[in-house]
């Protein structure tokens, strides 16, 4: 019978839980299933990212007209798990489809700081790859590679719906190679070129 | 089939307000003029050339008296090169739509073959030279048409002329943060590589560099 | 309640483009709004001072990107006008089968973002289908489905092609039934009309005061149409209608309206191009090599100081008014100033002030019935 004062269910069961962790994951990693197990853990994490890859719903310019064709029935980007976010938290990729003003970079910049790792970044059309028609302009920046980091480019003014599909998969083979990496291990990858190959 | 207006309806609607404008305004600096297009079906319009100082009068004349309803377009140029009297022009586009009050129900329903008089829509140029200088002004018509108010605020933006007495002027394609006095259509500003003749000193681009390198962020 | 600025920023699923509305609100009522517009201004005006005569038509096709043909017509007739170019009938026919073919085009882009905009989602996949139609016809015409680069001063780039006759009167019939099932669907849903009528009144005295022009403002009953009223290339030959809707109250035209004015707009292009198969000379199934007289006339390529064209033309949008001055670099072969007059630059601050006193639910429906298109408001 519990006195007054005494408490069985506050029994410390955190100290019990710490102890036998403890105790567990000094065996896996002696056994090196905690290896395995990370190993498995991250290719399932990687299989899981790349068939979805959740976009932001950014349009910009011409392209994003062609990307939101690449959303309706005669090219479903839907099936490749391709769906677009509308809050930059819950996204994976950034498709930036039209020339970067000098007004909305930092805004592309904080939209790119506000997204989770692991994030990738897709400069679709000519605008985003090098300033495009418009390269001359004195409110355009030069490529949206000036201020965020890009992983695959997609040329074209505007590249066809199919393009921009196989753009995506193209950052698919990326996500194989380089897995949920955080950035500092991709600085030495080289971004992808839709077309070379 | 719906009628269009005819090329008789247009040069006599053409011809009366020119003979309303020259009996209102002749002799006191306003030349006006109708010209006729060289495209599509070679119309007339009314083209009118007039010193800032008589524009506000000439304006509210034309919104009241001449019913020009729909300010179209406002926009500037730069001369550095033009003679003296003529260093920026300000160009006005104006309509004449035929419009009446609209009760619940109904549509407009033209005639076309009937419209006459002050019914049929015309368009209107106006010009108006500053003389060089730094800082061109002209009155501002933000009172007289709603439609000139943001067509004003571009014009500043990009042109840099003042428009007098126009309220609440702010920064509309340009960046807010733009450097005081940054027009980009005048003519000392250049396009980017606007020397670079990249056909033939760099036709592959290997030696083109972003020009705001290390300057955003 | 305190009364707060909301933030519509440029990233926002709903505003059809890059702009930020900020509107401040009393509970759930809109009680100011301001719009801020310029995140995708190019500097086009300034571009096209370093760039031939037809070296501009690219860089038009790209000002409103939905409708992109419209904007390319709307240039070459103000560079016509200044370089004092002639055309063949059978050009102005093209050009009028091809504007009218961007405008069902464009019709449908706009529809297919304002269903989704009300909830309808099913509307966006139907719109985008049939799209696909009419961008497959353009693209037999002009070599790519958004940025054709099609019309030429003097002319058109090419002639129809062999059979294109036949496939644009196949899916035109075809499409005419299917604005049969779009009526269908919406004119009897009661969620659409709930939330379309009575919301976003606009008075036609303050729309054509404000510069407003084009469907928006046929849906206040207001019978204006460029094609008619300052008319250009064959209209006045052709069978059709200006689509003009009667507004139901006194206050103006409501979203549903504006809706209805589209519709029926479509349907009376649909009966442009038709008619214009078939009045057009040298018969809808033959095929002039580029270059032939038939479709394009050389027109001289430099423009002396102190002549200037002017174009008014019925765009998608509005009315579309572009004013080049020549003489520019090269003895004349450059423009020296192309200004470009935006019909939805004007209306955008218009709409901006329509919605007071609505909720912010009805922000999206509203905004969505005026057809925004930020590519030709930023130029």
């Amino acid at each position: 019978m519990a006195e007054a004062g005494e408490n069985f269910a506050a029994f410390n069961s955190r100290a019990l839980v710490e102890m036998v962790g403890g105790v567990t994951d000094e065996a896996l990693k002696a056994t090196r299933i905690k290896k395995f197990l990370g190993v498995l853990a991250g290719r399932y994490f990687n299989w899981a990212g790349r068939k979805s890859l959740f976009t932001l719903h950014l349009g910009i310019k011409c392209c994003a007209i062609e990307m939101a064709a690449a959303a309706t029935p005669r090219f479903d980007g839907d099936r490749f798990g391709v769906l677009f976010r509308s809050s930059p938290r819950q996204s994976d990729v950034q498709l930036i489809n039209g020339p970067i003003s000098k007004k909305f970079a930092d805004k592309v910049v904080r939209l790119w700081e506000q997204m989770p790792e692991p994030k990738y970044c897709i400069a679709m059309g000519e605008c985003a790859i090098s300033g495009g028609p418009y390269f001359q302009s004195y409110n355009i920046l030069e490529g949206v590679d000036t201020v965020i980091p890009v992983d695959v480019y997609i040329p074209g003014c505007p590249p066809r719906p199919e393009a921009l599909i196989d753009g995506f998969g193209l950052l698919r083979e990326k996500i194989i190679r380089i897995g949920g990496a955080p950035s500092v291990q991709r600085a030495s990858e080289k971004p992808v070129i839709v077309g070379e190959d | 089939m719906v009628g269009s207006i005819s090329l008789e309806q247009n040069t006599s609607a053409a011809e009366a307000s020119l003979a309303a404008i020259n009996d209102r305004f002749g002799g006191s600096g306003i030349d006006a003029s109708v010209q006729n297009h060289s495209n599509a079906k070679k119309y007339a319009f009314v083209r009118i050339v007039c010193p800032p100082q008589h524009w506000l009068a000439l304006a509210k004349w034309m919104k009241y008296d001449l019913g020009v309803n729909y300010c179209s377009m406002v926009t500037g140029t730069h001369f550095p090169d033009g003679p003296d009297e003529r260093g920026w022009e300000v160009a006005y586009h104006f309509l004449r739509q035929p419009i009446q009050d609209q009760t619940p129900n109904t549509c407009t329903v033209h005639d076309v073959n009937a419209l006459s008089g002050m019914d049929i829509p015309m368009e209107y140029e106006v010009f108006i030279p500053l003389p060089q200088g730094d800082s061109p002004t002209v009155p501002s018509i933000q009172s007289i048409w709603v439609g000139a108010d943001w067509n004003e605020k571009e014009t500043w933006d990009l042109v840099g002329i003042k428009f007098e007495g126009h309220v609440n002027m702010h920064r509309v394609l340009n960046p807010n943060d733009s450097p005081e006095g940054f027009h980009p259509l005048q003519k000392q500003h250049k396009l980017r590589y606007h020397d670079h003749n990249e056909m033939y000193d760099d036709p592959q681009g290997f030696m083109r560099k972003p020009a705001d390198e290390g300057r955003v962020k | 309640m305190a009364q707060m600025w909301i933030t519509m920023g440029p990233q926002h699923p709903m505003t059809h483009g890059l702009w930020t509305l900020r509107v401040k609100v009393d509970g759930e009522t809109v009680v100011d709004t301001e719009a801020e517009l310029g995140y995708i201004h190019r500097g086009v005006e300034k571009i096209c001072e370093a760039r031939d005569f037809t070296q501009v038509t690219p860089y038009c096709d790209r000002l409103c990107y939905v409708s992109a043909m419209t904007w390319a017509n709307s240039y070459i007739y103000a560079a016509e006008d200044l370089l004092e170019a002639e055309v063949p009938v059978r050009a102005e026919y093209i050009r009028l089968i091809s504007a009218e073919l961007q405008r069902l085009a464009s019709h449908l882009m706009w529809l297919g973002a304002f269903g989704p905009d009300i909830g309808n989602l099913t509307l966006m996949t139907w719109c985008m289908r049939d799209r696909e139609m009419f961008l497959d016809l353009l693209q037999e015409l002009g070599g790519s489905r958004m940025h054709y680069n099609y019309p030429r001063i003097g002319g058109v780039k090419r002639d129809m092609p062999i059979g294109f006759a036949d496939r644009v009167i196949a899916k035109t019939k075809l499409f005419e039934k299917r604005l049969d099932e779009y009526e269908m669907m919406l004119d009897e849903s009661t969620i659409w009309l709930v939330r379309l009528q009575g919301v976003g009144y606009a008075n036609a005295e303050s729309m054509v005061e404000a510069g407003v022009s084009g469907p928006n403002v046929r849906a206040a009953g207001v019978n204006y149409d460029v094609r008619w009223a300052h008319p250009y290339s064959v209209y006045d030959e052709i069978d059709w209608e200006p689509a003009v809707e009667k507004p139901t109250s006194v206050k103006g035209a409501d979203c549903y309206d504006r809706y209805r004015v589209r519709m029926e707009e479509m349907r009376q292009s649909c009966r442009m191009v038709l008619d214009a198969l078939n009045k057009i000379p040298g018969g809808k199934n033959t095929n002039y090599a580029s270059g032939d007289e038939m479709i394009y006339t050389k027109a001289p390529t430099r423009a002396p100081e102190g002549a200037t064209g002017f174009s008014n033309y019925e765009c998608t949008r509005g009315a579309s008014q572009f004013y080049i001055q020549g003489g520019g670099e090269g003895r004349g072969k450059n423009p020296y100033r192309v200004s470009i007059r935006s019909p939805m630059f004007i209306t955008i601050p218009y709409v901006a002030k329509t919605m007071i006193g609505y909720k912010i639910a009805d922000i999206p429906a509203i905004m969505g019935s005026f057809d925004p298109c930020i590519g030709e408001t930023d130029r």
